[in-house]
């Protein structure tokens, strides 16, 4: 037989366990809200909008040798790097597309974009830096062709886009590299210009001396 | 001690470049008879009535000329450890630019022209396109054709430099490695027509394009890349390893190097005249 008083220290303590497990629930879910709220308001980025809007990408391709300006609705940031990164990832992803005119493999395509300004002068004279992933150009079809209408793409791309900058220059994995896959050369700067062209026909009076 | 003896000093090495400055010495005697030296007026020739100081003093040196008109140099390109692209599961790249070049050589011969090629085979090491646009810039020739081959897109490719020509201030000073094919892009491009029109009339789709495909920025001479693609036709596919493909891109490739030559570079008027003078 349990003494009488042994019974209510028993379910005193009992009674105490529960509370202090109600009391240490309640405690950290508090806590678990506190710091959620802190990580939400914490500004670790500057705010952006990535408001849809209307550009011109100039899409490649291989059968005719053409570049073609297309106009697409993108989403993309504020910033002007993120935003010329985001720019061509957009056209390099519609190249991986199974009905692509100059198809290329999936994945990301590019490192990093870096837009240097030259403020000493005035006019167009500011370099895009542009670092493509070294996987990107490795599994890149090899030709003449091929590789330099990639180039161009990017070229017209990045114009239309970055209107007061006047050269690009490419880099792998942030190194210089001669070619991209083997053919169309990298070793130099290319101008930002229009390159929506189509493939040229040879001509009786090109050929005139 | 005993002194240095012949034997020691021709190592392999010194043989073999002994042996490549004597073939390029034939090259340019054979090609001398057809020289063209537009930009460069022959010398003055002593007349009959000239005086014995006039005899004996020496002739001074002939300038070289501006180009050869009959020497083609063919720049296969990779090669050794560069296998270029994969065509297929059997066909690299390199292996297909030489046999094209074993192709367009003999039929370049027929139209008269005497043929360089930067290799005759797969080397062990890699010859660096800096090393391919020398041995074309020394032996001055009338076109340098650099020949690619790939699995994308369709037809000819036929390349020229993305340089423009140089405006008239900076004519004067001698171009940059990287710049030299500026001076000749206007040329290079009438090149690419001919060869364009040529392949055009044998039914072979050409396509015209501009880029910085090395090394054919560092070249001085009139300089195409011609690219072989796979041709489409009725749902059949040629891929550019065929054999009688080849065939047809060389013939009509020759015959639009021969007629850039009759059009841009033709015989000297004086060769016909001094045969005449002879035979009479």
């Amino acid at each position: 037989m349990i003494p009488r008083y042994q019974r209510i220290v028993f379910w005193s303590l009992v009674g105490c366990i529960l509370l202090m497990a109600a009391f240490m629930l309640r405690g950290c879910q508090q806590a678990h809200k506190r710091l959620t709220a802190l990580n939400n308001a914490t500004p670790l980025a500057a705010p952006t909008t990535a408001a849809t809007e209307e550009v011109t990408l100039y899409v490649a391709s291989d059968s005719d040798g053409a570049i073609r300006p297309v106009r697409s609705q993108v989403s993309l940031p504020q910033d002007p790097s993120l935003r010329a990164r985001a720019l061509l990832e957009n056209l390099l992803t519609q190249y991986s597309q199974p009905d692509s005119a100059h198809p290329l493999q999936s994945g990301a395509a590019v490192d990093d974009v870096f837009l240097l300004e030259n403020e000493s002068r005035s006019g167009s004279d500011g370099t895009i830096l542009v670092s493509l992933r070294g996987a990107f150009a490795d599994s890149h079809p090899s030709g003449i062709e091929v590789e330099q209408l990639t180039l161009d793409s990017i070229i017209g791309t990045l114009h239309a886009a970055f209107p007061d900058f006047g050269k690009v220059r490419f880099l792998v994995d942030g190194q210089a590299r001669a070619t991209l896959s083997g053919h169309a050369g990298l070793d130099h700067p290319y101008a930002l210009v229009d390159t929506s062209t189509r493939g040229t026909a040879p001509s009786e009076a090109a050929a005139q001396p | 001690m005993r002194g240095p003896h012949l034997s020691d000093l021709k190592t392999p090495q010194t043989v073999t470049r002994t042996c490549d400055l004597i073939s390029t010495l034939t090259i340019l005697l054979l090609t001398a008879g057809g020289a063209l030296s537009a930009q460069t007026p022959a010398a003055p020739q002593p007349s009959a009535g000239s005086n014995a100081v006039e005899h004996t003093a020496p002739a001074p040196p002939k300038p070289p000329p501006a180009f050869y008109r009959n020497l083609i140099v063919l720049d296969p390109a990779h090669g050794g450890p560069d296998s270029g692209a994969q065509l297929s599961s059997s066909a690299a790249e390199k292996d297909v630019t030489l046999s094209f070049a074993q192709k367009l050589r003999p039929a370049l011969a027929a139209q008269g022209f005497t043929v360089m090629s930067t290799r005759d085979s797969d080397p062990s090491d890699e010859l660096t396109t800096d090393v391919r646009a020398g041995i074309a810039n020394h032996v001055r020739p009338l076109a340098c054709v650099i020949l690619h081959a790939t699995a994308a897109g369709s037809g000819i490719h036929i390349v020229t430099s993305t340089l423009t020509e140089p405006d008239s201030k900076s004519v004067s000073h001698a171009p940059r490695w990287n710049e030299a094919q500026e001076t000749a892009i206007g040329m290079s491009i009438k090149l690419a027509n001919e060869i364009g029109l040529s392949l055009q009339e044998n039914h072979i789709p050409v396509l015209l394009l501009r880029s910085s495909v090395p090394p054919i920025d560092n070249l001085i001479c009139p300089a195409v890349a011609v690219e072989v693609a796979p041709m489409q036709s009725t749902g059949k596919a040629t891929p550019a390893s065929d054999s009688a493909y080849q065939q047809r891109i060389a013939t009509s490739v020759s015959a639009g190097i021969a007629s850039f030559r009759t059009h841009n570079a033709p015989a000297p008027a004086s060769v016909p005249a001094a045969r005449a003078g002879a035979s009479q």
